[in-house]
């Protein structure tokens, strides 16, 4: 069975991956799997980009999202036409001959994968590029979209291919429970960080020992400032409260009630030595 | 569209697999990087079906030849191996490419402004306002002709200008630019607009005078330095440099990939620059954000560190470098009683006092590399030899040319050496003069009489001028010291221009002073102007008659990607994907049809040379039988030149310098590093913003751009523009698939997709700007409407729009709705001596756009509201075509 993997780590966020979806969708009709796609306002496979953090320690995280092409796929089931199928490699395309535009599919996807094309009236979304993989083997072993990445962030194949890969990977809305085929690596948690000084000096302060007790739960992580000054705690959870301590030599430093609703810059933190 | 062949019958229900006609009739190659200058492309393929560009996809190198033939390079360290993915890696716009063949925009016939009359009233002041009619190519070429002669009986061949420099799509014989100053060479000679070199200033006004000539005077030899940074750096700092933007335009995306490489490999990535830029994003492991133009203050408090602390290369220094002393004269503050402590900069530059010194000891501890894919905002700005200047001493003081110690241009310079290959250099220098001549109007100043592109609204409105340095790019770094005047001696020809011809028009939007240029296009003096593009953009609108010319997707041609930055060299046989757009013809055939006309068509075509005569002498000067014959190589297309197999014998960079500067001396007048210049100081005793040594110049008689200014009360923020990441300079501003990109385009609350302007939250609260606001980015020069992006991806303090967008004017020289930016750049050029353009780090305000003020304007300018507008691409061809016209 086909799936997708996608390594946000690598991600650059060139958008080849959301423009060769349209490139081989808008304005070519590859039906019976799919109709024309608009030319603009539809992404099959489309790019979130998150602003996390603040001057100076900002981090841009890019996301593809696409259709999770789930096993248990709740599109399939609110099809009363029948219109939406899933393929023996994995793949579920929407018939778009079939598709009657009610609009049913698009309510129940619960990843916004399913757009709606008005001027044909039906429902559109990623179809692998099936066409291409069916029709032309020889040429394509992989959709569009994975033939543009240039750093292998986004991939397609037989999960028995990818089995380290899975090992390692979340999926996107795990909450939904729809068995998606499209699974993630580093995936953003939140961070905190900041640059420590001395105000005296004027120096930045290295070396110093800095922790962060989770206010709830009690666990705690600790960092040392770099020769710039900076401490970074990544991969924390969402929207904890958290107590940081920094300390070196007799001077100590705390922060409270740092809130994990977003990623945090601290900004320069002043410490006297 | 393409329809599949198959019918609702075949489908078989139940099966998985239905039949759908998916195979392209052709496949072709294509280099469709936009840096142009004859090649140097990820190589992309294009797929036809039924005469119609089906999709662009990158090219596998692999596609007709066996890896191993290209003798793959590796890069190592620490246990990480790096080699190629043997696939071009072309940029966004490279793959939707045929939204730039098939763009609204595109202009579809010859077109005559409806109020010029060549026999009657010119109507000059209409130009950028009134409409165009439909005329023949017929047509066209009698009046451009009688046009041409006319002007040089009256006033010489000298009083036409060619606008024919610049970037453009990869092509050999069709080659966008430079054909009519072929043309018009025939016809006894016109005056040349010098393209300066608008993404390396820094470095040509500046750095050629610590270490010679340079590539554009960046650091030159770089061979090879890619694997020496790769095994050696600990750190690099990008200062300015943005790998995820810039190396698009000109090959693809390999730096991107190498950047992933290093931080695997554990090289440090820090990034200094006012916006978080794209590479910023995803590879910093530190930004340090520093305020637009202010980096030499930073710069200097730390050369005031490494001099306090005693943390740099005083052996290397005493053996490679001249002026020391006089440098640390100035920097101490023995010479004007200021001495450039981290204190001192932190105040100019934004960035903290301690974050400076921080900065300054892992410099020095830290064996580190300086990187730049030329074009980034630090090197556009007023005095921009300054921080260029400064960063050659600082990495002089730590030993350049070391292991590990360069400064470069990631990959565009540096890579493993291809067999065969002659030089790497801007344009292949193999190729027959013939096919090479048009494009040394980008790099040479070959004119009989010359004007620097930064200095052409000058030349018309306020002629004579003097300047000293044509600012050629591949020109001399002693030219700088020559003086040269427009017009020339009237004994030699010289006269006023009466005429332009540009087949580059983006005057407006791309280089210095837009605003004012528009006022001298319009100018009465100028009585014909005549421009060739495949798009109705920018300084077209300025233009006469208007010849439609055609893209590389419609035309046979042969591309050498010689240039370095892709991860194989190669030579790509371009045939035709598609015919023509309307009556498009290439620029080639465009200048053809007028050099007819003249009777010069033997002479242009060198005797009905036919494209693959052209092609074959390509082939043949290549010297490619070495590894393909003529036949197989049009059956593949292409053919990759393999790697030289002794490669990694290649000396890195300056090495050889660097062991021993008295065998191996650099091209400069002591052989040494000058970080004092005897040349500068005999030449110009005077010059106060290039001095012999760099200084931090807070302001001069042609700049007052600091926050210091008393300017800065009416206009606080500090202005910086960059290269863009959806464009290569006003190159695919019309891509709708891009400008639906967040980074790309604002949709205003009147459904216009604007320009972005970045500011910071804080500067925007002060404002009442919210992200998505229509604003005005304003000075005493003009208005530019733009989107605001609020956020944290720039520092307070700073207001960030790239150069380059499509310029749609409401009140021609005044207020521009496309966000043309530099339309209200710097008034002048880089500095007194130098004619490069300044175009970031000026001083405007962001103020928000109420729909009283928008419109106030739509009542008073109704008809630059009323223009036909698409959001998904913007302004179109028929917005300027007159109703009912032909």
């Amino acid at each position: 069975m086909k799936a997708f993997y996608i390594d946000l780590s690598v991600c650059n966020g060139c958008y080849c991956c959301q423009i060769a979806c349209k490139d081989e969708h808008v304005g070519n009709d590859w039906t019976p799997y799919a109709k024309p796609q608009p030319e603009t306002g539809q992404f099959w496979l489309g790019i979130t980009e998150m602003v996390r953090g603040q001057v100076p320690k900002v981090k841009i995280t890019y996301l593809p999202k696409m259709c999770h092409h789930c096993d248990d796929a709740p599109c399939i089931a609110s099809c009363d036409v029948g219109a939406i199928h899933k393929r023996d490699d994995g793949l579920v395309i929407i018939d778009p001959e079939k598709c009657t535009g009610c609009k049913l599919c698009e309510d129940a996807c619960p990843h916004d994968a399913i757009f709606f094309n008005e001027d044909l009236n039906i429902a559109q979304k990623c179809t692998g590029c099936a066409h291409l993989l069916d029709n032309d083997p020889e040429e394509w072993s992989v959709p569009r979209c994975v033939d543009n990445c240039p750093t292998a962030a986004l991939q397609f194949g037989e999960e028995k291919d990818f089995k380290d890969f899975i090992a390692e990977a979340e999926l996107l809305n795990p909450e939904a429970g729809t068995k998606s085929r499209v699974y993630y690596k580093n995936l953003p948690k939140k961070f905190v960080g900041g640059t420590v000084y001395d105000p005296k000096e004027k120096e930045v302060v290295i070396g110093a020992k800095c922790t962060l007790k989770d206010a709830q739960s009690k666990e705690s992580f600790t960092a040392e400032t770099d020769n710039f000054g900076d401490f970074w705690f990544h991969g924390l959870k969402d929207n904890r409260s958290y107590n940081l301590s920094i300390e070196k030599g007799k001077a100590h430093k705390t922060i409270e009630d740092i809130v994990t609703d977003k990623d945090l810059s601290l900004g320069d933190i002043p410490m006297e030595l | 569209m393409v329809k599949p062949e198959t019918s609702k019958e075949d489908i078989m229900a139940k099966e998985d697999k239905a039949k759908v006609d998916a195979k392209a009739d052709k496949t072709v190659v294509r280099g469709l990087a936009l840096g142009g200058l004859l090649g140097g492309c990820d190589p992309s393929c294009v797929d036809v079906k039924n005469g119609k560009i089906v999709r662009i996809r990158p090219m596998h190198f692999d596609w007709k030849f066996d890896r191993k033939s290209f003798n793959p390079w590796q890069f190592k360290r620490n246990g990480h191996t790096l080699e190629s993915n043997f696939k071009g890696m072309p940029s966004p716009w490279s793959l939707s490419y045929k939204k730039r063949t098939y763009s609204p925009n595109r202009i579809k016939y010859p077109m005559k402004r409806v109020d010029w009359d060549p026999n009657g009233e010119r109507n000059t002041q209409n130009r950028g306002k009134s409409k165009y009619v439909r005329i023949s190519w017929e047509e066209a070429t009698d009046i451009i002709a009688s046009e041409i002669k006319r002007i040089i009986k009256s006033y010489g061949p000298l009083a036409i200008l060619a606008q024919g420099d610049g970037h453009g799509e990869c092509k050999t014989i069709n080659t966008p630019h430079g054909h009519q100053a072929r043309l018009l060479e025939m016809l006894g000679g016109f005056t040349q607009q010098v393209r300066n070199p608008d993404s390396w200033e820094g470095f040509y006004w500046g750095s050629k005078h610590v270490w010679g000539q340079g590539l554009v005077g960046m650091m030159d030899p770089s061979d090879n330095c890619v694997k020496d940074m790769t095994e050696n750096c600990d750190m690099m700092l990008f200062w300015g440099c943005d790998p995820e933007t810039t190396p698009w335009g000109f090959v693809g995306q390999f730096a991107s990939r190498l950047s992933y490489f290093w931080t695997q490999c554990g090289i440090k990535q820090i990034y200094i620059c006012p916006d978080l830029n794209y590479g910023a994003a995803v590879h910093a492991d530190k930004w340090i954000p520093v305020l637009p133009n202010t980096d030499a203050a930073m710069q200097l408090a730390i050369i005031y560190m490494w001099l306090k602390e005693g943390t740099y290369d005083k052996e290397y220094i005493r053996t490679h470098a001249i002026g020391m002393d006089k440098v640390e004269a100035y920097v101490m503050g023995e010479e004007d009683d200021i001495p450039k402590t981290p204190e001192w900069a932190s105040k100019k530059c934004g960035v903290p006092e301690w974050t400076i010194k921080a900065l300054a000891r892992e410099f020095a501890k830290n064996t580190t590399s300086i990187a730049h894919y030329f074009g980034g905002s630090m090197f556009r700005g007023p005095y921009s030899h300054e921080p260029a200047r400064l960063e050659c001493i600082l990495l002089g003081m730590q030993g350049l040319g070391g292991p590990g110690v360069h400064q470069t241009q990631i990959s565009y310079g540096g890579m493993p050496r291809a067999q065969m290959l002659k030089s790497t250099r801007f344009f292949n220098p193999q190729l027959p003069e013939r096919l090479t001549k048009p494009t040394q109007t980008t790099i040479r100043a070959w004119g009989k009489q010359l004007i620097p592109k930064t200095l052409i609204h000058k030349a018309i409105l306020d002629p004579p001028l003097k300047f000293w340095g044509t600012g050629g790019i591949e020109e001399m770094v002693d030219d700088q010291f020559v003086e040269y005047n427009y017009p020339i001696d009237e004994k030699d020809g010289g006269t006023e221009i009466r005429m332009m011809w540009t087949d580059t028009p983006c005057r407006i939007t791309c280089w210095n002073c837009g605003n004012e240029t528009i006022i001298a296009e319009r100018d009465p003096k100028i009585e014909f102007i005549l421009a060739q593009h495949p798009w109705l953009e920018n300084d077209c609108l300025y233009a006469d008659i208007i010849l439609p010319t055609n893209t590389t997707l419609e035309v046979d041609d042969i591309v050498t990607n010689t240039r370095q930055g892709t991860q194989h060299h190669s030579v790509m046989l371009q045939n035709q994907a598609v015919k023509p757009v309307g009556e498009s013809k290439s620029d080639y055939e465009a200048v053809l049809e007028i050099a007819k006309k003249l009777g010069k068509e033997n002479e242009y075509t060198e005797g009905g040379k036919t494209i693959e005569d052209l092609q074959k002498e390509v082939f043949n000067n290549m010297e490619l039988n070495q590894l393909i014959d003529w036949k197989d190589f049009v059956k593949k297309q292409y053919v990759v030149l393999p790697t030289a197999d002794d490669w990694e014998e290649d000396p890195p960079g300056l090495r050889p310098f660097y062991d021993d500067p008295e065998k191996n001396p650099l091209p400069t007048p002591t052989g040494k590093l000058e970080f004092y210049s005897e040349r500068i100081a005999k030449h110009y005793p005077c010059d106060e913003e290039r001095p012999p040594i760099p200084k931090w110049i807070e302001k001069s008689e042609m700049h007052d751009e600091r926050i210091s200014s008393w300017r800065a009360q009416s206009y606080p923020l500090l202005l910086m523009s960059n290269h863009g990441r959806w464009r290569v300079h006003s190159q695919a501003d019309d891509i709708p698939w891009s400008r639906e990109v967040i980074t790309c385009k604002v949709k205003g609350w009147d459904g216009y997709m604007y320009e972005p302007v970045w500011i910071h939250p804080d500067d925007a609260e002060k404002r009442g700007i919210k992200m998505g606001d229509i604003v005005m980015v304003h000075n005493e020069r003009g208005i530019v409407l733009c989107g605001a992006r609020v956020w944290e991806r720039v520092m307070p303090g700073v207001a960030y729009v790239d150069h380059g967008a499509r310029h749609d004017p409401i009140i021609p020289g005044k207020l521009d709705r496309g966000g043309a930016i530099n339309t209200i750049s710097g008034e002048w050029i880089t500095s007194k001596r130098c004619v490069g353009q300044a175009t970031s780090g000026y001083l405007v305000e962001v103020t928000r756009v109420t729909g009283d003020m928008m419109d106030q304007w739509k009542r008073d300018y109704p008809d630059a509201f009323e223009r036909e507008y698409d959001p998904a691409s913007g302004l179109r061809f028929d917005a300027w075509i007159e109703k009912g016209g032909k």
